[in-house]
């Protein structure tokens, strides 16, 4: 065979495997081609998890309202926590929705490798459609959840005539895809360590869980002391969460400044995750 | 069709054996130590100057070859060969540690059947999950789905849960699903092994349609040899990770099998004090003798195996010996036992023989045992599990590659007659 067949067969092959990684991938693209695949297991998630229940996807409602009436009592009513002049349920509300979308975001995807590891083991798709797949059950769950809770805001706003509604209500997706992206991006560099070293996730369990209290969830962010503020406010989740009432409630003005920051530091941790996790999805199901 | 479909250039797989933990966490910064600051230069991993350190294991050593399109290979060797490492490269599950391999069109591997079947979810859904995961696209779903329904005969349960089924049906719908995939290259490993017999024949039958009409490539590992010389036009043999051998699958698999025959057929004990027996008896040759048919080296269902035994006889007292041969299975099971007449012998070398003839035992492993019998009533000395073999299958004319049942497997007659009206 002389040289020129050869080069001409080289150019027909139309994928090739071999250890060589690119620190530059992301998988975007192939993301794309597996949108169906995305879908189906958004599908899957959303279905499975209502079966052989009596009330089915009511449950969606019931578990932020739930939340939301404990915090009402025990941090409401018997611990007195300021909301700033805010309704009480509509201030708690906020705070689980957002706090739940992330937490449920986050430890969806730190756990991609654990929990899909029978499936990675016998098929090969871009893993990055575990955790995408998750988001997206997620953000469902939140827009049904925003909906409750637009519900009783209006009630308020029509009857008891608290609130003015603004131009700044389009903030509100931005704010949830920054709450996505932040989760996905922790996510997935939690995801790439916790695979080689099971107590990463442990630790990482407990920070979660401390997580709430450095983040306004059950309290306004006006009550921590002067200064511990600017560190509170690198916390992404405190501009998300503190925007999110702005708009709705206009008590504080908008912290723009922090939101830029927050916005750059989501970002910041997706890229990276997003790299890292192209880089060992393969490696880590050696080591599983 | 001569185009090359799939080439593998020099693949190795490298796997760090041992525990992740504390002391793997303490080589991981030495690690990154070395390589922030450049400590020691380049220490590649390489296969070929390995330290055969119990802590590191070569799955796969340098592997290349190169596929046809419409080509159906089988994968042979032992456990532990590399055959399920090369597989899950090939399917991308995992990255060789050196090498590249370059492919055209789309491939699909059936490492395991129902992959990410979810138990609550009913038939009708898990067959788009699972078509989905496997690679197929909604729409193509869509188009097959009452085939795949048909095949899979289960069309009263589709809106259950497979939680619900029982594993027979799961198995069966699993498989309707990954035989109606339709990518360049398939990669199959094992499936056959589930199933009931006749499912089974289902699924050969398909995947020989799959090849034969569609022209489709099919990579495929089976303990099952018969089904890999009726389905396979190529075979690749692996042993440790290396490949052996690769050409037409009667060749390799010939071979392997000669390989795998290769316990020894005979002992020899030139020292009466050192060979097994007592003061009665002493061993001094055992010998399983084959008479191949057509050359193939290989015992299969069909050969006639000599058994021939010498001993040394050292009888303390007049009595007249029998020898009662026993033919067992593996599992333990008498197959036959057969015995000499009695009759007194001279002290000194005592040879005896048996023939098996060829088409009577089942495939599968043997152990011969031996008893010393005194005036047919007492015996003087056992000899168990002496000798070993194993009886390949052997079949010809059939499309049924399942197991064959019975514990022995003569050729009788069965006569067929058209009865006039």
């Amino acid at each position: 065979m002389d040289t020129e067949e050869k080069e001409d067969i080289k150019l027909n092959w139309q994928w090739e495997i071999s250890p060589a990684k690119s620190w530059f991938k992301m998988g975007l693209i192939d993301l794309y081609a597996y949108r169906g695949l995305i879908l189906r297991f958004v599908r899957r998630d959303l279905i499975a998890s209502y079966q052989q229940t009596i009330i089915g996807p009511i449950w969606i409602f019931l578990q932020p309202l739930f939340t939301t009436l404990i915090y009402l009592i025990v941090f409401g009513n018997f611990a007195k926590v300021s909301t700033d002049d805010t309704p009480k349920i509509l201030f708690y509300m906020s705070g689980t929705i957002i706090w739940t979308f992330f937490f449920d975001n986050i430890s969806g995807t730190m756990y991609t490798f654990i929990t899909n590891a029978h499936i990675f083991n016998k098929v090969y798709f871009p893993r990055l459609v575990v955790p995408v797949s998750n988001i997206i059950t997620q953000s469902v769950r939140l827009s049904i959840q925003l909906v409750l809770f637009i519900i009783i805001f209006l009630y308020y706003y029509i009857f008891f005539d608290k609130f003015q509604l603004s131009i700044s209500l389009f903030l509100i997706p931005f704010l949830i895809l920054l709450t996505a992206t932040f989760a996905l991006g922790s996510g997935l560099l939690i995801a790439v360590f916790t695979a080689r070293y099971r107590d990463i996730d442990t630790f990482f369990q407990y920070i979660l869980r401390l997580g709430m209290f450095i983040t306004p969830v059950v309290f306004p962010s006006t009550i921590v002391p002067q200064k511990y503020q600017f560190l509170f406010w690198l916390n992404p989740l405190t501009p998300i969460i503190e925007t999110f009432r702005s708009v709705f409630f206009h008590q504080n003005a908008i912290q723009y400044n922090y939101l830029l920051i927050a916005t750059a530091e989501a970002i910041f941790l997706l890229i990276l995750g997003l790299i890292l996790f192209k880089r060992r999805e393969v490696e880590v199901m050696d080591i599983i | 069709m001569d185009n090359v479909i799939l080439k593998a250039e020099n693949i190795s797989k490298y796997y760090k054996l041992g525990v992740i933990g504390t002391r793997s966490f303490k080589e991981d910064l030495q690690g990154f130590w070395k390589k922030a600051f450049r400590i020691s230069g380049n220490e590649k991993i390489n296969p070929n100057n390995t330290n055969n350190s119990s802590n590191e294991l070569w799955a796969l050593k340098d592997i290349s070859f190169e596929i046809m399109q419409g080509d159906v290979v089988g994968f042979v060797g032992k456990n532990g060969a590399g055959k399920s490492t090369l597989l899950k490269i090939l399917s991308r599950i995992t990255l060789p540690t050196t090498g590249t391999i370059k492919g055209m069109g789309r491939i699909a591997s059936l490492l395991e059947v129902g992959t990410g079947f979810h138990a609550e979810l009913t038939g009708r859904e898990n067959i788009f999950l699972n078509g989905q995961i496997l690679g197929m696209h909604k729409k193509e779903i869509l188009l097959k789905f009452d085939e795949i329904v048909a095949f899979s005969g289960i069309e009263r349960f589709l809106d259950t849960p497979v939680k619900r089924y029982s594993s027979g049906m799961y198995v069966r719908l699993a498989f309707a699903i990954a035989a109606h995939l339709d990518p360049e290259i398939l990669i199959i490993d094992e499936v056959l092994a589930v199933g009931d017999s006749d499912f089974q024949k289902k699924c050969l039958g398909k995947m020989k349609q799959v090849s034969a009409e569609e022209g489709k490539t099919v990579l495929f590992v089976s303990h099952n040899s018969q089904a890999l010389k009726n389905l396979c036009n190529k075979a690749i043999h692996l042993e440790k990770g290396r490949l052996i051998d690769i050409g037409s699958t009667q060749d390799i698999i010939t071979n392997y099998l000669k390989n795998e025959q290769d316990q020894p057929l005979k002992k020899v004990y030139n020292d009466p004090d050192e060979a097994p027996g007592n003061s009665n008896i002493r061993i001094k040759k055992l010998e399983v003798i084959p008479k191949y048919v057509d050359n193939s080296k290989i015992i299969d269902i069909r050969t006639p195996l000599t058994i021939q035994f010498e001993f040394w006889y050292l009888p303390s007292e007049n009595i007249d010996l029998g020898v009662s041969m026993s033919l067992n299975t593996v599992m333990g099971d008498c197959i036959f036992d057969v015995d000499s007449i009695a009759q007194p012998f001279q002290k000194g070398l005592v040879k005896g023989q048996c023939t098996i003839p060829g088409n009577l035992l089942n495939n599968g492993s043997y152990t011969i045992s031996l008893i010393f019998i005194r005036n047919t009533s007492s015996a003087i000395f056992e000899l168990e599990e002496c000798l070993s073999f194993d009886v390949e299958d052997f079949r010809e004319n059939t499309a049924w590659y399942g197991d064959w049942p019975g514990a022995i497997r003569p050729k009788f007659k069965v006569l067929l007659e058209q009865e006039n009206l």
